[in-house]
């Protein structure tokens, strides 16, 4: 497990400076493009600098802003004990030190990521709908999943790759704003100069390839290590729970939801569990997909039926993916020991009520919205909003006068 | 959400799973439809409660605004009773005052509605045997 | 000379061989003994989590005293074990007793409406997880520990400084598991 920890921050790093060097270059290159003189120096420092900026303030807040601009909010044991035993559950599992926060966000639509920058002070964010339609041993799978994301220091990658594409984006904009607002003019009166001959023509060309492929090729490059990801953290989540049925059962009811998260945007996008973003009807979707098909998802984990080792699910991804492709990293498919499913769980399905499952989502939010809560003695529930403003509240089935403090 | 009839925070009850909003001003609840969807739904019995609701023409009564989308509810006559309510246009629910809520705990209405008011029964046990008193 | 100087370092690297090997074995089993302490509190939660169980339930279930004997016994036999294996045996049978309750608790409706007992039944479900969460990390622990002691060439330094295997945590699913299936059918 080490050497895959490893593995992933040595990405991490080719990644950070790569990027690095790509935003460099291109901003030689457009630079360069409205003055070949001194431009390409001018681009340069422009590039450096946002890149310094972004990377700093990503690596200090990254998961802050992520986690305002998706609307969850931290949450304690007593808002959904449920939730945060779970996630007890799998770090017990993992045998890890460190305890994620854990945030919920209200909205209906059945949703999961994690982000952070260590583990140490990583986050867990949840919609309510996702409790709302899960059973536990679904909730496990999920919560295993992103688990995996951080143990295996995805959110680090997966950080800085939003980082690095929310940049070439910016930087391509810039360049198309420029040429838009005078760009050309410059241009014109520099061609009948006729200082520059060749180069010039070379640079330009460049410059606007680099324009128009950039983010592109910035997003491709994004979702192609994000879909890998989703496949090893499918598989540390069937490794982990010894049960790779929950999280199968999960996806299907999170994939059949037809609510749409309203929070999701293309940047945050690749960090859910399931693409939130899915339109129908689009042929380029699957191109572009950050996440692998969840049917194919689906279908790797429920065929873990020998066990649900990473052997075992390398074996089962080429059987069913049709060819070979290298989804886990050789280290973690070294690993000795053998890893069997759990068969038949005790009480599974026997506790599970959605109408149950859906009142307590319901009363997490509403204890997030500061909501104060009373048993009564009679078996009534007593939900108190903020705005009440009474210091008493008395029970109409028993007649208890409840005291606010 | 407030109070249709009075603009106060109304709170909320819960029992048996089900919940209402209850406003302690004026005794008035409301029965969201999403509730009775919920409720319907533990035994996947059809909540053809709707049915037992036709529109009816009262000037008597000032009608309310459904404290959910704000739409002024429409009267609405109850299983052929001579009890009016007011309902939302849009479905999101219903609004008894207390009066009706008195007049409704005493009726006996089919099943369909007998869910319901069974758990308004048990709900409401103590304000019920205060007024007897 | 030279010969002197090959001899020692030949000497200094299987010394240093053996140091890593020595090292290696001394973390995995630093490795089971952590993982054997993650299993120890959560038993204990479960240890404490019960008198708060038979409290609230003893006022609903009047028929079920058998069942409530039972957990209590089982719980102090589970306290007082010793070894790894005495307590995978009490605790199994506590296991099952409990899994017996559970399934009792489907015929006393009042009792899954009380509020008290819904959240004392959440932690006990999670403190479950939680044992066999972390006696399936345990075990993996025991299993790299124990491989390692038995091959060869770490064999050897286990021996010299008396490294022991180390027992699996197993509890019997038997009685947990089997019990549910008899009366839902």
């Amino acid at each position: 497990m080490w050497e895959l920890i490893q593995s992933n921050r040595r990405k991490s790093l080719i990644l950070f400076f790569g990027m690095g060097a790509l935003l460099i270059f291109i901003g030689y290159v457009f630079g360069s493009f409205y003055d070949p003189e001194a431009g390409g120096a001018i681009g340069v420092l422009f590039a450096i600098i946002l890149w310094v900026i972004l990377s700093t303030v990503s690596y200090f807040a990254g998961s802050k802003i992520i986690l305002a601009v998706s609307g969850a909010k931290e949450v304690t044991k007593d808002v959904h004990p449920q939730l945060y035993n779970v996630v007890e559950e799998m770090k017990i599992a993992a045998g890890v030190p460190y305890f994620p926060k854990i945030y919920i966000i209200d909205d209906p639509s059945p949703n999961a990521f994690a982000t952070g920058v260590k583990p140490e002070n990583s986050a867990i964010a949840v919609t309510s709908g996702l409790l709302a339609t899960l059973n536990r041993y679904e909730l496990q799978g999920v919560v295993a999943h992103e688990m995996s994301h951080i143990i295996n220091r995805d959110i680090l990658l997966m950080t800085f790759a939003g980082v690095m594409l929310g940049v070439i984006t910016i930087m391509s904009d810039v360049f198309f704003r420029g040429m838009y607002f005078g760009g050309g003019s410059r241009y014109r009166s520099r061609s009948s100069s006729k200082s520059s001959g060749q180069g010039q023509v070379i640079i330009m060309i460049l410059a606007m390839l680099l324009a128009v492929l950039g983010p592109i090729l910035a997003q491709l490059f994004y979702f192609a290590i994000s879909r890998k990801r989703e496949y090893l953290a499918d598989a540390s989540a069937a490794r982990l729970t010894r049960y790779p049925e929950g999280l199968a059962n999960a996806l299907e009811k999170i994939a059949n939801s037809s609510h749409k998260l309203r929070s999701a945007n293309k940047v945050t996008a690749p960090m859910y569990i399931v693409n939130p973003l899915k339109r129908e009807g689009m042929k380029l979707a699957d191109l572009t997909s950050t996440h692998p098909p969840i049917s194919e998802r689906i279908k790797i984990l429920r065929s873990l039926q020998q066990g649900v080792s990473y052997k075992d699910y390398q074996k089962v991804f080429e059987m069913i993916h049709g060819k070979k492709e290298k989804i886990i990293p050789d280290s973690a498919l070294k690993e000795s020991i053998p890893v069997a499913p759990v068969s038949g769980l005790a009480n599974e399905g026997i506790d599970f009520n959605p109408v149950e499952a859906k009142r307590e989502a319901n009363d997490a939010v509403m204890k997030l919205n500061d909501y104060k809560f009373i048993n009564c003695k009679c078996g009534v529930k007593i939900k108190i909003p903020p705005e009440y403003n009474n210091q008493i509240v008395v029970c109409p089935r028993c007649g208890t006068k409840h005291q606010l403090s | 959400m407030d109070c249709p009839v009075c603009n106060k925070p109304m709170i909320i009850l819960e029992l048996n799973k089900v919940e209402i909003d209850y406003c302690p001003n004026c005794s008035g609840i409301w029965l969201d439809e999403g509730e009775l969807e919920l409720l319907y739904s533990i035994d996947k019995s059809e909540n053809d409660l709707r049915k037992l609701f036709e529109p009816t023409e009262s000037e008597k009564e000032k009608s309310y605004k459904c404290p959910i989308c704000n739409k002024r509810m429409v009267k609405t006559k109850f299983n052929n009773s001579d009890l009016i309510i007011d309902k939302c246009p849009d479905n999101h629910g219903f609004w008894f005052d207390k009066g009706e809520l008195d007049k409704v705990l005493s009726l006996n209405a089919n099943t369909s509605a007998q869910k319901v008011l069974s758990i308004l029964k048990e709900m409401f046990s103590y304000n019920k045997s205060q007024e007897a008193e | 000379m030279i010969y002197f100087i090959i001899f020692l370092a030949v000497i200094v690297l299987i010394i240093l061989f053996f140091v890593s090997i020595y090292n290696a074995l001394i973390r995995l089993r630093n490795q089971v003994k952590n993982a054997w302490a993650q299993i120890d509190v959560q038993l204990k939660r479960r240890h404490d989590l019960i008198p708060n169980l038979i409290e609230t339930v003893k006022g609903y279930m009047t028929h079920e005293r058998q069942i409530m004997e039972n957990i209590t016994k089982y719980r102090s036999q589970a306290m007082n074990a010793q070894t790894v294996g005495e307590k995978a045996q009490a605790e199994s049978l506590l296991s099952g007793a409990l899994g017996q309750l559970r399934v009792q608790v489907e015929n006393y409706p009042d009792l899954k409406a009380n509020q008290n007992f819904l959240a004392l039944q959440e932690e006990l479900t999670a403190t479950e997880n939680k044992i066999s969460f972390a006696r399936q990390n345990y075990n993996d622990q025991v299993l790299m520990y124990n491989n390692k002691i038995q091959m060869f060439p770490s064999n050897i330094v286990a021996g010299m400084f008396n490294f022991k295997e180390e027992e699996f945590f197993e509890i019997k699913d038997v009685a947990e598991k089997e019990v549910p299936k008899v009366s839902f059918n």
